[in-house]
């Protein structure tokens, strides 16, 4: 079926088979393999994108309902080589090892940030609650993510 | 190399390959898009033990997009997988099963959803054998024998002293026995492979893995052709953790048979639930502890008998129980040790290398007897422990003896610091009784580089072009824990120039050495020596170079910030880049490979006295909880992690890896356990299986003790696994304080402390 959808601020159009899911759309037939899969059952966060704004995990939905969204994966967050505020504080305070659910992270974590400029602590567990990271024991992101909110209220 | 400034080891430094990581620029195996890429999907057992009888692929020829079946007789070579000997596992098993999760045959498809379908159509017929589930079971008397030689997979002995006399000797004596569970690594990248067949007759394999040298021989082996023509490029790796070796290794082989009979590339990308119960875990283990000593706290024996579940095939079993004997009296003078370990095959998913290898078990037993110990003789735990402590010039449970970097004692009085200081802190108020208080403390250690799993040689190479930058390539490889970033540093910091003009390779088999595998915390140590080696080599050319044209001796050459300058006139320099150049067209070499050997270990394999690892990283943690009576939640308030590393490369990544080591120890004592029903694994999920999210992790602080390792580069060594010991420990004895109940089963989980506070 025809979908219409912005994809990281661009206009895509294009046919997708129905029961495709919106991870293998954005990762097998658009390109991006930013957005990861861990595990196909919405457990691990890893596939997380932002439709309309609102964090999702991309294997649980089909391509279908990107339709008509605004759409992010990690790949829209830096403009050009300027890192966005977040993808800047994760390198920063070493919130990143092996990196594998950094991008399902930094969409989770830019929802949260888009929604509230200034989040306590339990807000951000919140946020990323859904997104498992096995390698930093999460201290480096939480202070990652409030680095980022500082820097973003600062500009 | 002590007294000199350093400018660039030691101060915090961004990972070196943190920008592909956090724009999704990096490319993981699966990332990776080659047109006709073909997929391959197992078929697995499904049962934990039984005889293959028949297997029909005619089924799976008729789902629509399936190419061809492998089965055992289409591997070209031995189809064996095992990393070690005594290379036991099959790649396809052809005659006997002996875990659910065991691959039977290989799908591949033009898609992973025809693979998997045809996967799940071929019809395997097994006559099913009565699943031999636990050592115990395995070792009794007219066994079914799991394996041919039976059912012992290895066993090992230790024995220091006369513990008989020791124990003669001891006024109070503590005796228990202690058991952990299986732990799954659960990296969030589950395993994956891409093998491309090349228009030369090569084959490359993008892998997921730890080892790339290890895959290119299995894969070789198994192709039978000559290593030579197989290429293995580590693409970026979603956590490892020991994890991905013979599962690497499993689907590196499979794939690179299918493209070569498919003569397409194909990829091999495990679902979660695959992951779970088709790769090594952690080994399950029962350890029985006896310690002896005298009214003042001295140790006077020690007694060990440790049991490890290995599951259904040999993996690391062999090196894990050399591991597990030789850290089991605990980081201690014990004049009189004897520790025995043996590793025992079951019909479940095979136990191997997993982040601490054995330690964290033998940790978490050990340090709960301390405790045991402590109460008994009524002296404070950790002054019990002070007062064993090994330090510089005692023996440790091998006889081993280190004249420097044992920095243990200087743990344990951080921690005491640390503790003093909080003593007078206020506890949450809580009228209603609800909450138990405690802590726990801690103190661990884990060798550093091979030892007794054999020799340890790191090959690097450095490399300076005309414009002064430096390209690195080092045999270890980068699964997160960030030693690209290390090797980075201290090439930075040998050859006086910025971080930014330093570039790490990835690892392929072209194009380093081979270098072993990456395991037991050896890569800032063994790897970054390697490193300082052969940027040395490079800075030679450089400085006899610069003495020309400075027209000065090469002592008096200092390089710094990517200019060589005179030591004596600093106005006097030279941007690098013109001493490079110069360098370069005179004919001084810019590039060199060096190598980095560690002292091979020297002991009697009966006894496991002698000469075994060229460091240890020490440590002490502290931990508080309080405990909800009710429900047995735990809240961690407080925990101190304090490592003797040597030298910090790294601030942050010392940290980084403290703090997530840690929460996979605390996961260990309190929240993972992998659940079996006849044999299967009933959990393999994440909603199942409770790997620490946000909301469980540690409040860690790090401290870094710095006693100078003569064997690592600037004095560095490793201290990747160390934490999830220590955590472990920490955890376990901090619970049990608060309850007043001695836990002796890992995990402790919310139902255990409920049920045991009635």
């Amino acid at each position: 079926m025809e979908l219409e959808f912005i994809l990281n601020g661009e206009a895509v159009r294009m046919d997708a088979p129905p029961d495709m899911r919106a991870l293998d759309l954005i990762r097998d037939v658009l390109g991006l393999t930013g957005t990861k899969e861990g595990c196909g059952r919405g457990e691990c966060g890893a596939c997380t994108i932002l439709v309309n704004g609102v964090a999702v995990n991309s294997c649980l939905i089909y391509a279908p309902k990107l339709n008509g969204k605004t759409v992010m994966t990690v790949e829209g967050l830096a403009r050009g080589e300027k890192l966005h505020p977040l993808q800047k504080a994760f390198l920063d305070e070493g919130a990143v090892q092996c990196g594998y659910c950094t991008p399902g992270m930094l969409m989770s974590a830019k929802a949260l940030l888009d929604e509230n400029t200034d989040p306590t602590e339990e807000e951000i567990e919140e946020a990323i609650g859904g997104n498992i990271c096995r390698c930093t024991g999460y201290v480096k992101i939480i202070k990652a993510v409030q680095r980022a909110a500082k820097e973003m209220r600062d500009e | 190399m002590s007294n000199r400034v350093l400018n660039i080891v030691g101060k915090p430094v961004k990972k070196v390959d943190g920008v592909e990581l956090v724009t999704g620029r990096a490319k993981f195996a699966g990332d990776i898009r080659i047109p006709g890429t073909l997929h391959g999907y197992q078929r697995r057992a499904g049962i934990p033990a039984g005889r293959i009888t028949h297997i029909d692929t005619a089924p799976a020829m008729e789902v629509r997009g399936v190419l061809f079946v492998l089965l055992a007789e289409d591997i070209p070579g031995p189809n064996i997988m095992g990393i070690l000997p005594p290379f036991d596992q099959p790649l396809l098993a052809y005659d006997e099963v002996r875990y659910e999760g065991e691959s039977v045959a290989l799908v591949v498809a033009r898609t992973k959803k025809a693979a998997r379908a045809g996967a799940e159509a071929i019809n395997v017929e097994i006559e099913p054998l009565e699943p031999i589930l636990s050592p115990e079971d395995a070792l009794k008397e007219g066994a079914r024998k799991i394996h041919q030689g039976g059912n012992l997979t290895f066993e090992r002995k230790l024995k220091k002293g006369d513990t008989v006399k020791g124990f003669e000797e001891a006024d109070v004596i503590v005796e228990n026995t202690y058991e952990t569970s299986f732990q799954e690594h659960a990296y969030i990248e589950p395993e994956t492979v891409l093998a491309v067949p090349g228009g030369d007759g090569r084959i490359t394999v993008y892998a997921s893995c730890q080892s790339p040298f290890h895959l290119r021989g299995h894969i070789a082996a198994n192709l039978h052709v000559p290593a030579a023509k197989v290429k293995v490029v580590q693409a970026y790796t979603g956590g490892s953790f020991g994890g991905k070796d013979d599962v690497a290794a499993e689907i590196g082989i499979l794939a690179s048979v299918a493209a070569v009979k498919g003569g397409a590339p194909v990829m091999i990308a495990h679902d979660r639930e695959e992951s779970i119960i088709g790769s090594n875990l952690r080994h399950a283990s029962k350890i029985h502890y006896r310690t002896g000593a005298k009214k003042d706290g001295t140790i006077t024996a020690r007694e060990v008998r440790i049991t490890l579940d290995g599951g259904a095939y040999a993996s690391e079993s062999p090196f894990v129980t050399m591991k597990t004997i030789i850290h089991a009296a605990g980081p201690y003078h014990v004049p009189n040790a004897t520790v025995e370990c043996r590793a025992v095959y079951t019909n479940k998913t095979y136990a191997g290398a997993f982040r601490g290898f054995g330690v964290p078990q033998v940790t978490f037993a050990s340090e709960s007897q301390i405790d045991e110990l402590a109460a008994k003789l009524g002296i404070d735990p950790l002054e019990l422990r002070r007062k064993n402590a090994l330090r510089a010039g005692l023996p440790n449970a091998t006889g081993q003896v280190f004249e420097q970097s044992v920095g243990l004692v200087e743990t344990i009085d951080r921690i005491r610091e640390h503790k003093n200081r909080h003593t007078g802190a206020k506890r949450k108020q809580d009228d209603t009784g609800r909450w138990l208080y405690g802590a726990g403390v801690c103190c661990m250690m884990q060798g550093i580089s091979n030892g007794a799993e054999g020799i340890d040689v790191v090959g690097a190479s450095v490399q300076m072009g005309q414009d002064g930058s430096v390209l690195v390539g080092v045999g270890l490889t980068d699964m997160g824990q960030g030693s690209r970033t290390v090797f980075a540093q201290v090439a930075a910091e040998v050859l006086g120039v910025t971080m930014d003009r330093i570039s790490v390779k990835q690892v392929d088999t072209d194009s380093v050495h081979d270098s072993g595998p990456t395991i037991a915390s050896r890569a800032t140590t063994v790897g970054g020596m390697a490193v300082f080696k052969a940027a040395g080599e490079v800075k030679r050319s450089l400085s006899k170079m610069a003495s020309l044209m400075l027209k000065c001796g090469e002592e008096e050459v200092d390089i710094a910030e990517n200019f060589v300058l005179h030591k004596k006139d600093k106005n006097v320099r030279i941007p690098l880049s013109e001493v490079a150049t110069a360098a370069y067209w005179t004919g001084f070499p810019l590039m060199n490979l060096s190598f980095s050997r560690a002292p091979d270990a020297d002991y009697d394999h009966d006894t496991h006295q002698g000469r075994i690892y060229i460091a240890y990283n020490f440590g002490t943690h502290f931990m508080s909880v309080r405990v909800d009576r009710y429900t047995g939640r735990v809240e961690v308030l407080d925990h101190v992690a304090a490592h003797d590393v040597g030298r910090v490369v790294n601030p942050l990544g010392v940290e980084g890896q403290v703090e997530g080591g840690s929460l996979i120890g605390y996961g260990l004592a309190h929240l993972e356990k992998v659940e079996t029903r006849d044999g299967c694994i009933i959990n393999p999920n994440f909603s199942d299986y409770a790997v620490p999210t946000v909301k469980d992790r540690l409040p860690t602080r790090t401290i870094c003790v710095e006693d100078e390792n003569p064997t690592g580069p600037y004095g560095a060594k490793g201290v990747g696994e160390p934490p999830v010991a220590g955590a472990a420990a920490a955890f376990a004895n901090a619970v049990s304080d608060a309850a007043g109940v001695r836990f002796v089963r890992l995990p402790i989980t919310r139902e255990d402390i409920v049920k045991a506070l009635g």
